[in-house]
C-alpha cells in the first residue's frame, strides 16, 4: 500500500490519537485501529503503534476497503508508526 | 445483491485444534470492522467452542487467547449459530452455551450462506 505523503510530512503531524499496539498479535492491531478510529473527528488523523510488521499493509488495506486514507508509516525503535486520516 | 457485506464461517474444529479453531474468529473480527456483517456457524467437534468455558486457557501460538477474539467477535456484533443436532449428540444443552449463542437447524445455515456474499469452512 503506497504511502501518500512524503516521510517529512509524516514526522511533522501530530495525530489526533494515537493507539499503542505494540506487542498484539493479528487481528489485534486492526482491531485496536478500527476502535481508536472512531475516537478521532472525520478528516483527523489516527497513529498506531505496531510491533508486527505486517500491520502496515492489513491497515493499508483496511483503510481502502472501509473509506479511510493511508498515509504511511514512519520507523520506530522496534516497532513502526502507521498513520490513518479518517474518511468517513 | 444486498447492500451490505456478508461472510459465513462455517467452523468444524474444537479445542483438540487450537489454530484451526482460532483462525475464523481471527478473519471474522478482521471482517467485522472492515464493516463486513459475519456469521459463524459450529457444526460437529466446533460447537465445543461456544460451550460455555470451551475456550479457557486456549491459545494458538502466534495468536491472541481465543476467549479475548471471541469476545472481541461479539463486541464487534458477529452473530453465533450452533448447529443443534451436533451438540445434543455431546450431550450440551443450550443453557450451557455461551450468552448470544442460537441454536439452529440445517435450514438456516443454508439461509445464512445462500444470502451471504461468500461462506469460508474451517
Amino acid at each position: 500500500m503506497p504511502a501518500t505523503i512524503t516521510e517529512s510530512e509524516l514526522a511533522a503531524i501530530t495525530a489526533a490519537k494515537v493507539v499503542d499496539a505494540r506487542g498484539s498479535a493479528c487481528p489485534g492491531p486492526l482491531l485496536e485501529a478500527k476502535k481508536g478510529i472512531g475516537g478521532v473527528s472525520v478528516g483527523s488523523i489516527l497513529e498506531i503503534w505496531s510491533s508486527d510488521p505486517v500491520t502496515k499493509s492489513d491497515i493499508g488495506a483496511w483503510s481502502a476497503k472501509v473509506g479511510h486514507e493511508f498515509l504511511g508509516v514512519l520507523p520506530g525503535e522496534g516497532y513502526e508508526r502507521i498513520f490513518v486520516r479518517r474518511g468517513k | 445483491m444486498a447492500d451490505t457485506e456478508k461472510l459465513v464461517f462455517m467452523v468444524l474444529h474444537g479445542p483438540a485444534h487450537p489454530e484451526h479453531a482460532t483462525l475464523p474468529f481471527v478473519m471474522g473480527c478482521a471482517a467485522l470492522a472492515s464493516d463486513v456483517e459475519v456469521v459463524m456457524g459450529f457444526q460437529a467437534d466446533g460447537v465445543e467452542l461456544v460451550r460455555r468455558g470451551g475456550v479457557d486457557g486456549l491459545e494458538a501460538p502466534g495468536f491472541p487467547p481465543l476467549a479475548k477474539l471471541m469476545n472481541d467477535f461479539r463486541e464487534l456484533g458477529g452473530k453465533l449459530l450452533v448447529c443443534g443436532p451436533c451438540i445434543k449428540s455431546r450431550g450440551i444443552a443450550p443453557d450451557d452455551l455461551i450468552e448470544g449463542a442460537e441454536v439452529v437447524a440445517a435450514g438456516r445455515f443454508i439461509a445464512e450462506i445462500t444470502s451471504a456474499t461468500n461462506s469460508l469452512v474451517y
